[in-house]
């Protein structure tokens, strides 16, 4: 294909796309000028252009709807929903044919008269409000003489002075005629958001960004391996800091040139709602929020499916007929409202509607029937259990099979596809009031924190977007806190029993592993594709942000990895799956797992916040667990003193460590002796906190009352407990440690 | 990949003059020399240790960092039922219809011009192991090398095969 070819089906798409947007805009605006005018100039530019090229099929089609829309746009006809119907065929009959072109080169043989024709009748009298020899002229030359040069045909159409002035002149490139096209779109038509200058703008192959992305991986592994070759290098410490900022930089602005806004797919659901509602026979308003907000392109690409089925869901499902609105007291127009938003490093994408709601017996009957659940157990589950049931594959509640939903592919592909790039679908529906949808996105793909594992004397990659926690279980406790069912090992966290894979009995079947009371045992608390499992593994290192390599096809085959990566060690790591190795040890999907985390989310967010339990001398006491920054074992020897303050050495910085409890003092008898600092985060400093032991994590309410003594900043009630939480504030509000540590050398040395 | 890419005209230029000539690439696995024809070599690699990879097929060596990719490899130890090596091996980057590869070889000899005149099929009495992964050999002047063809080592085929 020729370079203005190309040029020319690049531009063609981009103007039926804009037509599009206006089209449906068009519905709820009909007079609106500056909508017509955009619709007439994309489809003037492409049979300009068109004849230019030679594709007579195309020039045939487009000179029809261009007669039609001269109409339109001098008022000698309204827009109705008719008449948008044809043009929105004319849009389809348009892109087949670009599509055509694209992919085999040629115009392809399809058959437009009957098209041509229904868009001659739509000039017919009964929209027209002129004098019918007019367009009954216009109408006979886009039949009579359809291979008729443009030249001819251009008078006959009824005169257009300001905007037919505007495109280029057919002789024109197709280069040419676009950014005159552009340039005209700022002044008149103010509602699409989407036209940027196109001075400030250019367009960039996605292979050269792939390509440029693909190179930043590089340098973000090159950083991690200088910054662990420089960290003991104090002279390196500039420079490698600067690399760190300047990779992490770059970065950024290349993940930033990948971006796209969401309107880039949003632009297509007016058109699906307006087609589905009609045939469906809803009354359906469409409300968009945030269109500007950005997306990695690959992702956008992912997420255009499950949308499409989550608006095809909402209407078919959701948004009831207008009889049975008015019934219920509603608007008989239903609300189907689209949001995007950036949550952290994620992109929120909502779809809700003002429908009848998930109705949850149904959903329980159904379930049942389909045999996903027992009836036992169906019994027990609650409204929001129930809810997570539609995601499980073969569920469908639709009565009937139509041609928009109900054929048993529904949620799970969209919870499939949007786990797949790391995301995850939440749902909530209230009876009578509406469901709403949500797409928690990751902004990038290419790059993603993980947690470096070993096993079996190798590293391996744990993304940490499936991690929940991590537990640690040395080998004189193993006997106890591993129990076995048949051959099944399992934990008990909290109470619940958690299945356990072993690494390195899944990797290599065939040989003998230590037993786990001889090692130290590390699980890795697993959620994937709504398994929740522990992974046990030899040993934990540094969690690291991976670039995500792609595995040759005979290594994906395997099923257990998704990629491959460099460590900052220059070692190579294979990143695990967690959901297929759920599958593959035979975890199952289990509705009641899911419950229980949805469960505990509702009992976190209720009641205040999650606090570790620790007890220092004897007493409970609780710490806000969003403060703790790690758990530090270490001997007593390490623990210095400044005067009466204990501090400890952490990361080349001093720490000031509180032993309220006397942990220390009980400790200093015995040189070897371990202690437990759980090291939290105080406003910009850490701070440590000596205990006794690290008992559990917990989520308690926040019950900030008088009376407590000066350690302590509030009380909570940890599993019904009335627990004293420690009041970081108040460590650090002794600041003789550090600030004054020369101060206090002076008066050392006068005292001598 | 340049310096393949040019070396790979000369060799085509080489054979507009003599279509009689070729050039071949020697490897070495135990006692034995193999060759391998340069026009589908990329790059050498020296002294690299590959990451296993647990659960792979047990011709596949492990992987290697190459050029910001993951590269696959393929351990012809393996592949010809020799016991493995311990320590680092040079690895040939091979080029393939279904991308490249690495062959995991104990050392990268030297590379030879040979006639084409010089060169027989697989001997009848091999077995079909042998017979699939060579093809034939040079008789040279103390001793045979024994071809390989790069095409039938792709890790894709081989797992197809199996």
């Amino acid at each position: 294909m020729d370079e203005l070819t190309r040029e020319f089906l690049i531009e063609s798409q981009e103007g039926l796309d804009r037509m599009e947007r206006c089209l449906t805009d068009l519905e709820t605006r009909p007079k609106d000028a500056a909508l017509l005018g955009e619709i007439f100039r994309s489809v003037h530019t492409i049979k300009g252009t068109t004849g230019f090229l030679g594709f007579k099929r195309l020039e045939k089609l487009a000179h029809a709807g261009e007669n039609l829309l001269g109409l339109l746009r001098d008022g000698k006809l309204v827009a109705d929903r008719p008449l948008i119907t044809g043009l929105l065929q004319l849009l389809d009959g348009l892109r087949s044919i670009l599509k055509s072109i694209e992919t085999e080169a040629s115009e392809g043989d399809g058959e437009d008269t009957r098209l041509i024709e229904e868009l001659g009748a739509l000039q017919a009298p009964a929209h027209a409000h002129q004098p019918a020899r007019a367009h009954a002229g216009s109408h006979s030359a886009s039949i009579a003489a359809p291979v008729a040069p443009p030249e001819s045909t251009v008078p006959s159409a009824p005169p257009g002075p300001a905007v037919v002035a505007a495109p280029a002149p057919p002789v024109n490139a197709a280069p040419a005629a676009e950014p005159e096209a552009s340039s005209a779109r700022p002044q008149s038509s103010p509602a699409p958001a989407a036209g940027t200058a196109a001075e400030s703008t250019l367009r960039v192959d996605i292979i050269l960004l792939n390509r440029m992305m693909n190179l930043v991986g590089e340098l973000v592994l090159t950083r991690n391996q200088v910054l662990q070759a420089t960290a003991t290098d104090p002279n390196m410490t500039l420079l490698s800091r600067r690399l760190d900022m300047v990779t992490a930089d770059l970065r950024e602005s290349v993940m930033k040139a990948r971006m796209q806004p969401v309107s880039n797919i949003f632009s297509k659901i007016p058109r699906i709602v307006r087609d589905l509602s009609q045939s469906l026979g809803r009354r359906v308003r469409l409300q968009v929020e945030g269109q500007d907000t950005e997306l990695d392109k690959s992702q956008l690409e992912a997420i255009k499916d499950p949308l499409t089925h989550a608006v095809r869901n909402s209407l078919d499902h959701g948004i009831e007929p207008p009889a049975e609105r008015q019934a219920a007291g509603k608007d008989p127009e239903g609300t189907l409202k689209l949001r995007a938003s950036h949550e952290g490093g994620h992109v929120i994408i909502e779809v809700s509607d003002d429908g009848a709601g998930i109705a949850v017996e149904k959903v329980r009957q159904k379930a049942i029937e389909r045999g996903l659940i027992t009836a036992d157990r169906a019994a027990q589950l609650g409204e929001r259990e129930l809810l997570q049931l539609i995601f499980l594959p073969g569920f469908s509640t639709a009565a009937q099979v139509t041609n928009v939903s109900g054929r048993g592919v529904g949620m799970d592909v969209v919870r499939t596809n949007v786990e797949k790039i790391g995301g995850k679908v939440e749902i909530d529906s209230r009876t009578g009031k509406g469901t709403t949808l949500r797409l928690r996105i990751p902004l990038t793909l290419a790059i993603i924190p993980a947690l470096i594992v070993r096993s079996v004397n190798q590293s391996f990659a744990l993304p940490q977007g499936s991690l929940s926690e991590l537990v640690h279980i040395p080998p004189e406790l193993a006997a106890n806190a591993i129990e076995w069912i048949e051959g099944a090992p399992l934990h008990r966290l909290r109470g619940k029993l958690l299945p356990l894979v072993f690494l390195d009995r899944l990797l290599m079947p065939a040989e003998e592993h230590r037993p786990t009371t001889e090692r130290d045992n590390f699980i890795a608390v697993l959620d994937a594709d709504g398994r929740r499992f522990g992974l046990v593994v030899d040993g934990l290192a540094d969690p690291e942000e991976i670039v995500v390599k792609p595995l040759s096809a005979v290594l994906k085959n395997i099923g257990l990895y998704s990629g491959a990566t460099v460590l900052g060690n220059a070692d190579l790591a294979l990143i695990l799956d967690p959901g297929a190795i759920a599958m593959k040890a035979g975890v199952t999907m289990s509705a009641r797992d899911e419950s229980s985390d949805v469960e505990e989310e509702l009992d976190a967010n209720a009641r205040g916040m999650d606090f570790l339990l620790v007890e220092v001398g004897g007493r409970r006491a609780a710490v806000p667990l969003a403060d703790v920054l790690r758990i530090e074992q270490l001997p007593a020897s390490r623990i210095e003193y400044i005067g009466y303050r204990p501090v400890l050495n952490f990361e080349g910085q001093l720490m000031p460590v509180e032993d309220s409890g006397g942990v220390l003092t009980a400790a200093e008898a015995d040189p070897d002796a371990k202690i437990i600092v759980v090291v939290c985060r105080e406003g910009s400093r850490h701070v440590g906190i000596a205990v006794s032991h690290v008992l559990d994590v917990a989520s308690g309410a926040d019950l900030f009352e008088a009376g407590t003594s000066q350690r302590t900043g509030g009380v909570t009630l940890l599993k019904d407990r009335v627990t004293g939480v420690v009041d970081l504030g108040g460590v650090a509000a002794l600041p003789v440690a550090e600030t004054s540590t020369g101060q206090w050398n002076q008066i050392a040395e006068t005292l001598a | 990949m340049n310096k393949a890419t040019v070396t790979h005209q000369s060799g085509k230029s080489m054979k507009d003059v003599s279509a009689a000539l070729v050039e071949v690439c020697s490897v070495r696995l135990g006692e034995t020399w193999f060759g391998v024809p340069i026009t589908h070599i990329l790059e050498i690699v020296g002294a690299a240790r590959p990451q296993p990879v647990p659960l792979a097929p047990g011709y596949v060596g492990g992987l290697v960092h190459y050029r910001g990719d993951v590269l696959t490899t393929v351990s012809l130890r393996q592949l010809l039922s020799l016991s493995p090596k311990i320590g680092a091996q040079d690895i040939l980057v091979l080029e393939s219809a279904g991308g490249c590869f690495g062959l995991l070889v104990d050392s990268v000899g030297e590379v030879l011009t040979l006639s084409a005149s010089d060169h027989e099929p697989n001997p009848s009495i091999l077995d079909q192991r042998r017979k699939a992964l060579f093809a034939g050999a040079y008789k040279l002047k103390d001793r045979l090398l024994v071809m390989l063809d790069p095409e039938r080592l792709d890790p894709l085929l081989l797992s197809q095969a199996s």
